[in-house]
């Protein structure tokens, strides 16, 4: 399909006939800056309304790594904070301790709470579990994201409730979840792939919320450049022994030339959860007889980890 | 940085050409950010920004 082009070769937006700055493959639309940004938060805030993720008096907590994404979910949520009533957002970041990493995605999660005038907590792994994520992971490198996935969980978790939220917000965007779809039909872990943490009603665990998760990756690092808020942050230098860095890297690659594969994906789970009517895939919930907090065993996967790194 | 000898084609043809999968990267030009139909010419400084992941 053609596209107007403006001046200096660059096409014009659809709306106004402004240079555009991204073309949405999905609507066919090329779009400036402006309007860019009002259809991102327009669709942010329609998923939120279509779900119900906020309700009065609500305090969320929003996990803020200071990368790409928990910037732009802070951003955005704390932009469009009056029009909820009595909501309030606070920022919790966790410092896993990964060294040449942390250090620098912390100072930019501290000056985007500050723009954003949201409080801020930081909470740390060696606080927490008495060690930061190298350490523990000394020899274990293969299971990095493993190991730092369930420990951040408790991490995020206890930072919540330490300041009194109602709710998890999260930054996973269109990518990540149509991701975590596909790692799970890989593992055949059917239990997790029709949990849905917004739907917690067992009163055990804070109900997690993702607004971003119908933004693609691309978008989420447009908004943000268009906002003059993008940094070029480093990886976190164990991304390489995930099997999400190839499900990743494979994902994007279909969806550039099958466009529609992701959300595709995203909706095949939800179709399944449909299917499944609620019907229970996993067993029922326990307490853990180390620490009480809940889980389906006799230990929490926390506890189990730390017995097998001997912590 | 690297200089492609190229007369006027669309970012995304250089993007091909480089081997690079658009949904990848964000590409910007002279600080301003665009679409990847844009016509780029031989003069023109354009930087390709990887995204990475996370966060």
């Amino acid at each position: 399909m053609g596209r107007k082009k403006g001046l200096a070769g660059i096409p014009v937006c659809s709306c106004c006939n402004e240079p555009a700055v991204v073309y949405q493959r999905n609507s066919r639309r090329s779009l400036c800056g402006t309007h860019f940004t009002s259809d991102v938060e327009g669709r942010v805030f329609l998923a939120m309304e279509k779900n119900q993720m906020i309700r009065a008096g609500d305090r969320i907590a929003v996990a803020l790594s200071g990368g790409k994404d928990s910037t732009a979910l802070l951003l955005l949520l704390s932009r469009h904070l009056p029009k909820w009533e009595d909501v309030s957002l606070v920022a919790i970041t966790v410092d896993e301790g990964i060294r040449g990493y942390r250090d620098e995605t912390i100072r930019a999660a501290e000056r985007v709470a500050a723009h954003a005038g949201v409080e801020h907590s930081i909470i740390s792994f060696r606080d927490l579990f008495s060690d930061n994520l190298d350490t523990l992971l000394e020899g274990r490198e293969e299971q990095a994201c493993t190991v730092c996935g369930i420990l951040r969980n408790k991490a995020l978790t206890q930072g919540a409730k330490n300041s009194g939220s109602t709710k998890i917000a999260t930054g996973h965007n269109l990518d990540d979840e149509a991701q975590s779809v596909l790692m799970n039909v890989l593992r055949g872990d059917l239990p997790r792939l029709v949990r849905n943490s917004a739907l917690e009603t067992s009163g055990c665990f804070l109900p997690r919320i993702k607004p971003l998760a119908e933004i693609s990756e691309k978008e989420v690092a447009s908004y943000l450049f268009v906002n003059g808020m993008f940094l070029d942050l480093p990886e976190c230098p164990y991304t390489r022994y995930a099997l999400r860095a190839d499900v990743r890297s494979m994902l994007s690659g279909l969806e550039h030339r099958n466009p529609g594969t992701m959300l595709r994906l995203v909706e095949s789970k939800k179709k399944i959860e449909k299917y499944l009517g609620g019907a229970p895939v996993s067993a029922p919930l326990r307490r853990c007889r180390q620490c009480d907090d809940p889980c389906s065993g006799n230990l929490c996967q926390v506890c189990m980890l730390r017995q097998s790194l001997g912590r | 940085m690297r200089v492609i000898d190229q007369g006027p084609a669309s970012v995304e043809t250089i993007l091909s050409s480089l081997g690079i999968n658009p949904l990848e990267v964000i590409v910007v030009r002279n600080g301003t950010l665009i679409p990847e139909s844009t016509v780029v010419f031989a003069d023109d400084e354009v930087r390709v920004i990887r995204i990475s992941h996370g966060g």
